[in-house]
């Protein structure tokens, strides 16, 4: 399953990239996680609960950052896995200072989808995939305002 | 062949139960005590399984024993080679890899158990599979035919040279000569695609161990329950007889059902014994798409030689089939494929070659058809290829070339799945098609009624194929048939029967010959304490070959009944005859004895008793035929396509049928009906889907689309040749696989007869809107 799609914050280029690597914010900003905890600079664990069509399943997995380039890029992987199946994915995620003190994030992934995930909730995935990243930005959209004008 | 009872439309007798549920399914067993077993399967499709920790699931409340390959010991062996090899084949290669019963070391596909929770209620079996850690190290997938093939791809098997599975090369005639006689020679690639059986029902498997009697009952939903017997029999090392396989009324088989060596089968008897309780397991949708089997997925390199006027000269099929991760069944699939793709037209040079390949996914086993739809596909698509090329009506190309009665018995030249030479019996294959012309008016139809509907903007399009089944296939069945000294009759046999009909046709077959009503015949199937002898339910054999020793056995009870009633009633033999229900002089029908008290009188007393005592009313045949009787037919569809949305209404579709000699017609037209909606699901709703990771995506009736009963056509017509194969008493030939057989490509051919003006080049046997769209857009292109 191919994830790409853009989106520009309201905020500096630093201070997204800084929230992108807050285990936290993406915590709150992830439908259904259950948890996000650091276990080093690069690594988290995390459990998510997801509902995909007939699926509602928990999935425990690990999302690690590699090709830390900041403010300006870095790389993410994630590798889950619970009784509806398993996600392994990676993907890149680019920040573009626009200048206004807004940011362009571009996203672009490949996640491979297995077992009940794949043979019941492939029809579905692409669109609940697309819902959470919409809904997820959306979050993370609040949470700069709210880092951003703390400052 | 018509008689009082025989070739009469009798309305089914195993309706009244099977309509109002009184019939007794799998589900139905019930067994005081009894465990249920569930399967923990593997997500990845190919992968080294690191460790599997069941301690946590051992724990649950209600969980009796948790089970993975090392558990079963020297138990755990790779299943046995369902069908032989193909050593009658010259220079072939068959790599045999059969079907193991649970994964050890490695998954070869998503799907495979890799363990087995035993608990006391299904759900609770259920929910302890979550307390299972499955630890496996994912590796690339095998899931592209001609990718698989090279010596460069990754293995499914890691012990053999390459994904080999079979390499088989047939030639009868010389291809290549004849080429070079040839005015035109046209290539194509073709595509078979991948269906499910699909039945209503699924597997199901319960076992009881009886530890006092020292017996063990299985119930089980297979199409073959006596070599389900032997295997059990055989892994359990008891003798035959100690296993008893009982077969209740079965939702459809189509073929998947026909597997002895599933996980099911080989693990369920160790743990019923080991345990001494009785287990059930039935198998829900999403483990019967993922991990039974299903059929048809090859691809073919074909190219077909002509003189200008259409006649052809020669036919070359290099094709790619797809056997999974194992291959049980052997090479049944593609060597019917070979045998079917030339069973029609007069072809004096064919060269054919099979390269059967592992994969990471579902073992691949006979689905209605096995192998035959994917050759006649292949076959009268290169016709249409040839009749497009050449500027020449498709049905007349066809009429050219099709085998004319005066040539059968015809030898093929090639080795089927039986392992002898192709022998096509008999029939009329130009008089199908000249009576399907008629019928579906095919000359008015290009005439009138298609001009007349473009003048109306409407996208009306036939297609015309002819086909061929091999049916009534050996090795052998058999029968025994009794008279009750109530007067009724019962005859058991050993195949097992999902839905056909059986219990009426064989009836029939009785009563026809011992003159009593077909309701007075008690027909026994699937019950190997009723008749331990035969194979199974498969290829058209049923009614052909165990009808053939019902009617044997039911030749020398008559026999019997003549000698008995002679002595008895004091005349000679040509004296008596067979009045219904009783045995009466001739021209004195008030001297007469009935079938009761002359059962009664056959089973002597002391005193009345002679040495060569053979007692009863009773016999006992078998029929074993030298090789396959070929049915065929011809098929006709109109179909109404929208071209904005590619909705596809099928106006009419009409099929002429020659099996032969009928047993009845009313069954006869019921099963091509079924047939035929499985032919247009094949065509236009059905797909089974993997992706590149050997993920299964149709998991599910939402994804699997099956055809409704308002995607039937709005006429189906069916008409009938009678020619008579003089391979057995009655001159039977099967039926029960040939409405799925050209449904697929006279569909396509209709499709791209309604969009001639895109001209289309379709070589899919399975399409859909989508795809549909796709070929309209390459071809603007």
């Amino acid at each position: 399953m191919i994830i790409e799609g853009e989106h520009t914050f309201k905020g500096p280029r630093e201070v997204v990239y800084d929230m992108f690597n807050d285990p936290n914010a993406l915590a709150t900003a992830v439908p259904g996680m259950q948890k996000l905890v650091k276990v080093d600079d690069t690594h988290y664990e995390g459990a998510i609960n997801l509902r995909i069509g007939p699926i509602n399943a928990s999935f425990a997995g690990v999302l690690s950052l590699s090709d830390e380039n900041p403010p300006e890029s870095c790389t993410l992987n994630i590798d889950g896995k619970g009784m509806a199946g398993f996600a392994k994915g990676v993907g890149k995620v680019h920040f573009t200072d626009l200048g206004d003190n807004s940011t362009l994030l571009k996203y672009a992934g490949d996640v491979n989808i297995g077992g009940t995930l794949a043979s019941v909730g492939q029809r579905m995935i692409d669109s609940v995939a697309k819902s959470m990243i919409k809904s997820g930005l959306e979050k993370l959209e609040k949470t700069l305002e709210e880092r951003w004008q703390q400052k | 062949m018509t008689g009082k009872y025989f070739g009469q439309p009798i309305k089914r007798l195993e309706d009244k139960h099977l309509l109002s549920g009184r019939a007794k399914f799998i589900d139905d067993i019930e067994i005081p005590g009894m465990l249920h077993a569930a399967f923990l399967r593997s997500d990845y499709a190919h992968a080294i399984i690191k460790k599997i920790d069941v301690s946590e699931a051992r724990k649950h409340p209600g969980v009796v024993a948790v089970y993975t390959a090392e558990d079963f010991g020297d138990y755990w062996k790779p299943g046995p080679l369902q069908v032989p090899p193909p050593t009658a084949i010259k220079g072939s290669q068959f790599n045999a890899r059969t079907l193991v019963p649970i994964a050890k070391g490695k998954v070869r596909f998503s799907g495979e158990p890799v363990a087995i929770v035993i608990a006391e209620s299904r759900y609770i079996a259920e929910d302890a599979l979550e307390d299972i850690i499955f630890d496996a190290e994912p590796l690339p997938a095998v899931i592209d035919l001609e990718k698989a093939w090279e010596d460069t791809s990754v293995k499914v098997h890691d012990d053999l040279p390459s994904n080999l599975a079979a390499l088989v090369k047939q030639e009868a005639g010389n291809y290549e000569e004849a080429k070079k006689q040839a005015d035109v020679v046209v290539s194509r690639k073709l595509y078979a695609d991948r269906v499910a059986g699909a039945a209503m029902e699924n597997r199901g498997f319960v076992v009881n161990w009886d530890e006092r009697n020292q017996e063990m009952v299985v119930w089980a939903t297979t199409q073959a329950p006596l070599p389900l017997r032997i295997a059990i029999a055989g892994k359990m090392n008891l003798i035959e007889n100690q296993v008893r396989v009982i077969t209740p009324f079965i939702g459809g088989g189509f073929g998947p059902k026909i597997m002895t060596s599933q996980a099911d089968d080989v693990l369920l008897p160790w743990i019923s014994m080991k345990l001494n309780k009785p287990i059930k397991w039935l198998e829900d949708r999403r483990e019967n798409f993922l991990a039974t089997t299903s059929e048809r997925d090859q691809v073919h390199y074909c190219e077909i030689a002509l003189k200008k006027d259409g006649t052809i000269l020669g036919f070359k099929d290099v094709f790619y089939h797809n056997t999974g991760a194992y291959d049980p069944y052997g090479m049944t699939v593609p060597l019917n494929t070979q045998t079917h793709t030339v069973s029609n037209y007069r072809i004096p040079n064919f060269y054919t070659e099979i390269r059967m390949v592992f994969t990471n996914e579902m073992v691949v086993t006979p689905v209605r058809g096995a192998g035959r739809p994917e050759g006649v596909f292949v076959m009268e698509r290169m016709m249409d290829a040839a009749a497009k090329e050449l500027k020449m009506d498709p049905a007349e190309i066809r009429m050219k070339n099709l085998l004319k009665p005066e040539e059968f018995p015809l030898k093929t030249g090639i080795i089927g799945q039986d392992f002898v030479e192709g022998v096509l019996d008999s029939g009329d294959y130009k008089g199908n098609l000249v009576k399907l012309l008629e019928m579906v008016e095919y000359e008015k139809f290009r005439k009138e009624i298609q001009p007349q509907a473009r003048k109306e903007g409407k996208h009306l399009g036939i297609g015309v194929v002819a086909f061929t089944e091999g049916t009534a296939v050996g090795p052998y069945e058999g029968a025994r048939v009794t008279i009750g000294n109530n007067g009724k009759v019962s005859v058991a046999t050993g195949i097992s029967t999902q839905g056909q009909g059986h219990f009426t046709v064989f009836a029939q077959i009785v009563a026809e010959q011992l003159n009593v009503k077909v309701e007075d015949v008690k027909v026994i199937t699937g019950d190997t304490n009723h008749f331990h002898w035969g194979a199974g339910t498969f290829a058209s054999r049923g009614a052909t070959i165990a009808g053939t020793a019902i009617h044997n056995a039911s030749v020398l009870v008559r026999q019997k009944i003549f000698a008995t009633a002679s002595k008895f009633l004091g005349v000679p033999e040509d004296q008596v005859e067979l009045c219904e229900g009783s045995v009466c002089v001739k021209g004195k029908p008030e001297i007469s004895i009935s079938l009761g008290e002359l059962a009664g009188k056959a089973n002597p007393m002391r005193g009345a008793v002679e040495a060569d005592v053979k007692p009863g009313l009773e016999a006992t045949a078998y029929f074993a035929p030298p090789h396959g009787a070929t049915g065929s037919g011809a098929c006709a569809i109109i179909v109404d396509v929208d071209p904005e949305t590619l909705k596809i209404k099928i106006d009419r579709l009409v099929l002429v049928h020659d099996c032969g000699t009928v047993i009845n017609p009313l069954l006869l037209e019921g099963q091509i009906q079924g047939a035929i909606s499985m032919g247009i699901g094949n065509a236009f709703y059905e797909k089974i889907v993997y992706d590149e990771n050997g993920q299964l995506l149709t998991a599910s009736f939402m994804d699997y689309l099956m055809p409704q009963a308002t995607d039937m056509p709005n006429k189906m017509e069916i008409g009938h040749l009678h020619t008579s194969s003089p391979l057995n008493p009655l001159g039977m030939k099967g039926v029960g696989e040939a409405g799925a057989i050209p449904t697929p490509p006279a569909f396509v051919q209709a499709v791209e007869d309604a969009l001639i003006e895109y001209n289309l080049d379709i070589a899919d046997s399975n399409l859909n809107p989508s795809m549909i769209f796709e070929y309209m857009h390459r071809s603007k292109k």
